[in-house]
């Protein structure tokens, strides 16, 4: 190798080092509060330990843990199912009422001010909504069963009807997030130029074809980004549903089975249970499961959606 | 040069005086006591604002620093932490090996807590105290496969509370003492609006954790004559022909509408819940909710019974961490609180914190003897004297996990997605697979 060719791979070498040394913080960050728990978490998922004894003094189980949530805990398949639906509805239906809203708020006076009312919930601390829709919920002073009677429809036991808590919550949960959505979707919306709906015009479109030739396509890179982070948020949700119809719930008896999700799951089997192995395990499979719905996603909504980003 | 000698001489000082103190504190023996309760449990209740401030009754805090003046080379620290978040501590504490010396455990807890060697074998002088001087029912709650582990601390049972004003409204002169009186008395008490929805609740179940749903229910299958597992925990017999009426029991609330599931028993201070089994540490929520009216409305009366009176007992204990460094320190400090004799109440220290700020029963004959005027009141005689029909909850490995598999299916049943028969059948596979990792 010629003397030139050397020097000019040291230089290549000394810019690479120079590169990782300032990445070095974010990439121990990273390892310390990612990679090794990940890891950590990972290896516990083979093990049956309680965290009362040392880790390295507990049994290696090898897939055991895994195998029975997944043949044999009857509970963990009625989260996954109870999370599946909380999920995939608080998300889409959200998305759905919050593009219709901003598309109503671009055409009507004031819509600063309603923005920031639709906003609010989303800067209130869940506790105090779960406060506040719990009273809603009573189901005999409670609001919502005196507008189902200003319609001459049946009172429910929204927290206690074993067919309709989780519906109850989700409701919940999209009340306080659609602010959020709203805004993003404003933007998306304003980002869409004014000469797809003038030519649309032209041609003839109705409402119903603008929107679904128009809006809705140009609005893809938006609904991917809302449906894979609202995603990831939604397999996590737990404070809601904890403090509405598990933890000592002020509105009468909510059914676990009804409710149960797989993050109230897991806390349960790691902090009540003590298994902390299978806790791992079932860590891992939602993991897996977020992994699998992020894909379809990112699959249904690849064109005019990942290629956007490209 | 001056000023810079002034401060070589006061930096030396400092350093001499921070070394000396140092040391000092390092010639005392610390201990740290992690417990569950509240601010005002461990500051102790105060009176009055600024200069007018007045202790009222003691807290944690208070014996501490008695004990610490006593014992000048003790120093203890007290580290409180919610309930709820109490086991995952003390886990996290000792993974990092920064374990408290001293808890206060659920004896439920127990059986893991002593499985894995986390507590500490009591001297022969502590055990000996407990069984000579402690109620049988908080004994047995101390009892972990035939061995004492600590020092009972506080006692819970249950008992009927009612709403007098609603009773006699309804020509009800006294509460049922039978569970068909329950029954009957439930359902002629329930009003509900036009709509058929419940605005006055003739029994409400407690709910919302896993005791809340099950020791109501043991009490019954007690009360029977049946039992929740074998004596020697291999087996789940809560679906005998027993556990079944004890459920079908309950079930019979909901039947005759005397109860439904979205009752709650938090809405008894306002008037729309006319009975419901509760625990002795609900006396101060009821006396905050009801003010004035606390003494025209509250009654207390025995849990009804089918065949015969029993209810459910819980204990919470002291405990000695086994990695302590300092054991005997602890287990003295504990003897001392627990049982030196005060005159001239004739009582101990934490009989006194238990019943004067705690609000919760004292497990030591002489407390329970020997606090009239505060055990006698209104609400919770009824429950000191119901001590005597307390059974405690059974001690088993994995008690948490077993007794929420049984919660769960109680309340399937109560939803009546489940029948008796099938929720405890359901309950019974669950909780023998547990047992059979254990025992």
């Amino acid at each position: 190798m010629s003397p030139g060719a050397i020097s000019a791979r040291r230089s290549l070498l000394k810019r690479t080092l120079t590169g990782y040394l300032f990445l070095s913080p974010a990439l121990v960050f990273y390892l310390v509060f990612l990679v090794i728990p990940i890891g950590m978490s990972l290896y516990i998922s083979f093990r049956d330990w309680n965290m009362l004894v040392p880790l390295a003094n507990s049994r290696f189980v090898g897939l055991r843990n895994y195998i029975y949530l997944l043949t044999r805990d009857e509970l963990f398949l009625i989260a996954v199912k109870n999370t599946i639906i909380y999920a995939t509805g608080t998300v889409f239906a959200g998305m759905a009422l919050a593009l219709g809203v901003a598309m109503l708020l671009l055409k009507v006076r004031g819509a600063t001010f309603w923005r920031f009312v639709m906003f609010a919930p989303v800067v209130t601390p869940s506790v105090a909504v779960a406060r506040i829709w719990g009273g809603l919920y009573r189901p005999a002073e409670g609001l919502a069963n005196a507008m189902l009677k200003m319609v001459h429809l049946p009172p429910q036991q929204w927290l206690a009807d074993p067919d309709i808590c989780l519906y109850s919550i989700m409701l919940i949960a999209v009340w306080s997030g659609i602010g959020a959505t709203v805004i993003v979707f404003t933007a998306g919306l304003k980002g869409i130029p004014d000469v797809y709906y003038d030519a649309a015009k032209l041609d003839g479109a109705g409402p119903w074809a603008e929107f679904a030739h128009i809006t809705v396509p140009m609005l893809k890179p938006t609904i991917l980004f809302l449906s894979v982070t609202g995603l990831i948020g939604a397999w996590q949700a737990f404070d809601l549903i904890f403090m509405l119809a598990v933890g000592g719930t002020e509105s009468g008896t909510s059914p676990v089975r009804s409710v149960i999700v797989l993050a109230l799951y897991l806390y349960q089997m790691a902090f009540k249970n003590l298994r902390m192995g299978r806790a791992c395990a079932g860590a891992f499979l939602l993991f897996l499961i977020v992994l699998a719905f992020s894909f379809i996603v990112l699959r249904v909504l690849r064109k005019g959606g990942v290629e956007s980003y490209e | 040069m001056r000023r810079l000698i002034v401060l070589v001489v006061c930096l030396a000082m400092l350093l001499g005086l921070a070394a000396t103190t140092g040391s000092a504190a390092a010639a005392k023996t610390k201990l740290v006591w992690q417990v569950h309760w509240s601010d005002f449990q461990v500051e102790g209740v105060y009176s009055g604002e600024g200069a007018n401030r007045k202790l009222v009754s003691k807290g944690l805090r208070q014996y501490v620093e008695e004990y610490m003046k006593l014992h000048p080379d003790v120093e203890i620290e007290i580290q409180s932490v919610p309930m709820e978040e109490y086991l995952q501590k003390v886990l996290v504490a000792r993974s990092s090996g920064v374990a408290p010396d001293l808890y206060g455990v659920y004896s439920l807890w127990g059986v893991q807590l002593t499985q894995n060697g986390i507590l500490d074998t009591p001297p022969d002088a502590v055990v000996k105290d407990v069984r000579g001087n402690y109620t049988p029912v908080s004994v047995a709650g101390t009892t972990i496969g035939g061995k004492i582990w600590g020092i009972p601390m506080e006692v819970g049972n249950y008992c009927l509370v009612y709403n007098k004003e609603l009773l006699k409204a309804k020509g009800f002169n006294a509460p049922p003492k039978t569970w068909s009186e329950l029954v009957d008395m439930a359902s002629k008490l329930t009003v509900r609006d036009k709509s058929g929805v419940i605005t006055q609740y003739g029994f409400a179940f407690l709910a919302g954790w896993e005791s809340a749903v099950v020791h109501p229910y043991l009490g019954l299958l007690w009360d029977l004559g049946g039992d929740f597992l074998s004596p020697d925990f291999r087996k789940c017999v809560v679906n005998s022909p027993e556990g079944v009426q004890a459920l079908e029991a309950e079930l019979q609330l909901f039947k005759t509408g005397g109860t439904d599931p979205a009752g709650s028993v938090w809405s008894f201070p306002q008037g729309k819940v006319a009975m419901m089994i509760m625990a002795s540490w609900y006396e101060q929520s009821l006396k905050q909710g009801l003010g004035d009216k606390y003494d025209k409305v509250v009654g207390v009366a025995p849990v009804p019974y089918i065949k015969k009176p029993v209810n459910a007992g819980y204990t919470w204990f002291l405990a000695v961490d086994s990695a302590s460094k300092n054991k005997k320190a602890a287990w003295d400090f504990l003897m001392w609180f627990s049982a030196d004799v005060q005159k001239p109440k004739s009582t101990t220290r934490l009989g006194d914190l238990m019943v004067e700020t705690i609000g919760g029963l004292p497990c030591r004959e002489i407390d329970l003897a020997n606090h009239p005027d505060t055990l006698n009141d209104l609400y919770t005689r009824t429950f000191v004297e119901q001590l005597k029909n307390s059974r405690p909850e059974p001690n088993v490995a994995q008690g948490a996990e077993v007794k929420t598999i049984l919660a769960n299916e109680i309340v399937e049943a109560w939803h009546g997605r489940k029948s008796a028969k099938q929720a405890l059948d359901d309950a019974a596979i669950k909780i023998n697979e547990i047992l059979s990792e254990f025992y």
